[in-house]
């Protein structure tokens, strides 16, 4: 994908998300950008690394931020929480001119979108950090692997982080079907 | 403010290419991480290098170097403008790669910078114990711009060809060439 590829993919991921209820800051595209990069396979190759809240990329706030500059993306404030991102008239434009990328990605996009809409950064934390120990280094039980997420995130407990690994293998389980 | 940022990005850009061609005359294209060494390079020393690249037309930075003495150094050709970039987010690059197809590869530069992290939201106590995003408290933060420059030279010498041609072929060169409609 070249850069206005990937920006109409992330245009139509926040536009989805919004859709389905998110409140689209920052912290949910990341996110979701992540599961539809690493589970559902659409190559946006950005770098992520496990930071203070999950999985998250600079190079991806990065172009989140280029794409404000070039007016594909804004700011819009709404009380109590920061700011969302909303898509503009250029986004969309940009959108309609990139139908076969889109097409190609329209399922995946979807798929993200309705596991991940009506969470809130809390549980998109657990889970992005979920599916982040999965994929990363040697197959392990998933007990295992929700100790290793307390261990990482101590504020996370046993049991969420239990339930949220059971909760990624059952997308990983569907996502395999896309 | 946002005047500021912008000339502070064109100086680090002017900064950038006098540290292309001093590079080339570093050791290894780096300077020393021996502080006493380090402390040695001074003004004096990359003028030296600068002048006599300058001079010597066997020195490989000699091209770079002669325009920045001799003041021949590349000439702005075009520079992000708000309406373009509405039309095309892609105009810098376009203009820069048609440039280099009409005049050559070694007379045309480009400089993009696209401010990096994200915007100034952060969490604000308020003195009622309450917690709101700093944007909505703030309408000065509120209002600060993304920064964004892009500039595309070209040398001297064909600077007033390159305006004319620019001029004519603008509305052209700004149609988003990467649609798939």
């Amino acid at each position: 994908m070249n850069r206005l590829q990937r920006a109409a993919v992330l245009l139509e991921l926040t536009d989805r998300l919004s859709a389905g209820g998110s409140w689209c800051g920052e912290t949910h595209i990341q996110k979701a950008t992540y599961f539809l990069q690493e589970l559902a396979k659409v190559p946006s190759n950005f770098d992520f690394i496990l930071y203070k809240h999950g999985p998250f990329s600079f190079e991806l706030r990065d172009e989140l931020t280029a794409m404000r500059a070039d007016g594909f993306l804004e700011l819009r404030l709404k009380p109590p929480y920061g700011p969302s991102l909303v898509t503009t008239e250029i986004g969309q434009e940009l959108k309609a001119e990139h139908p076969r990328t889109l097409d190609k990605h329209r399922r995946a996009i979807r798929f993200v979108a309705e596991q991940l809409a009506t969470r809130n950064v809390s549980e998109l934390e657990r889970l992005a950090t979920a599916l982040f120990v999965t994929l990363d280094g040697a197959p392990r039980s998933a007990e295992e692997r929700a100790e290793e997420i307390k261990d990482l995130k101590p504020h996370i407990d046993l049991e969420s982080a239990e339930a949220a690994v059971g909760e990624v293998e059952e997308m990983m389980g569907a996502a395999r079907a896309l | 403010m946002h005047r500021l940022l912008l000339d502070r990005a064109r100086t680090e850009n002017e900064d950038k290419r006098v540290s292309a061609q001093q590079a080339s005359q570093l050791p290894g294209g780096k300077f020393s991480t021996d502080i006493n060494a380090h402390l040695q390079m001074t003004d004096n020393e990359v003028m030296c290098a600068l002048l006599e690249a300058s001079r010597n037309s066997g020195i490989s930075e000699h091209d770079a170097a002669k325009r920045i003495v001799s003041r021949e150094h590349f000439r702005v050709l075009y520079e992000r403008n708000p309406t373009d970039v509405e039309r095309n987010s892609e105009a810098g690059k376009q203009i820069f790669e048609a440039a280099i197809a009409r005049f050559g590869k070694e007379n045309v530069r480009r400089d993009s910078y696209t401010q990096r992290s994200g915007a100034f939201d952060f969490p604000v106590h308020l003195k009622d114990h309450r917690t709101a995003s700093s944007l909505l408290i703030s309408e000065t933060l509120r209002k600060i711009p993304v920064v964004a420059v892009d500039y595309v030279y070209i040398i001297p010498e064909k600077r007033d060809e390159a305006l004319k041609w620019l001029e004519e072929n603008r509305t052209k060169l700004l149609e988003r060439k990467e649609k798939e409609t």
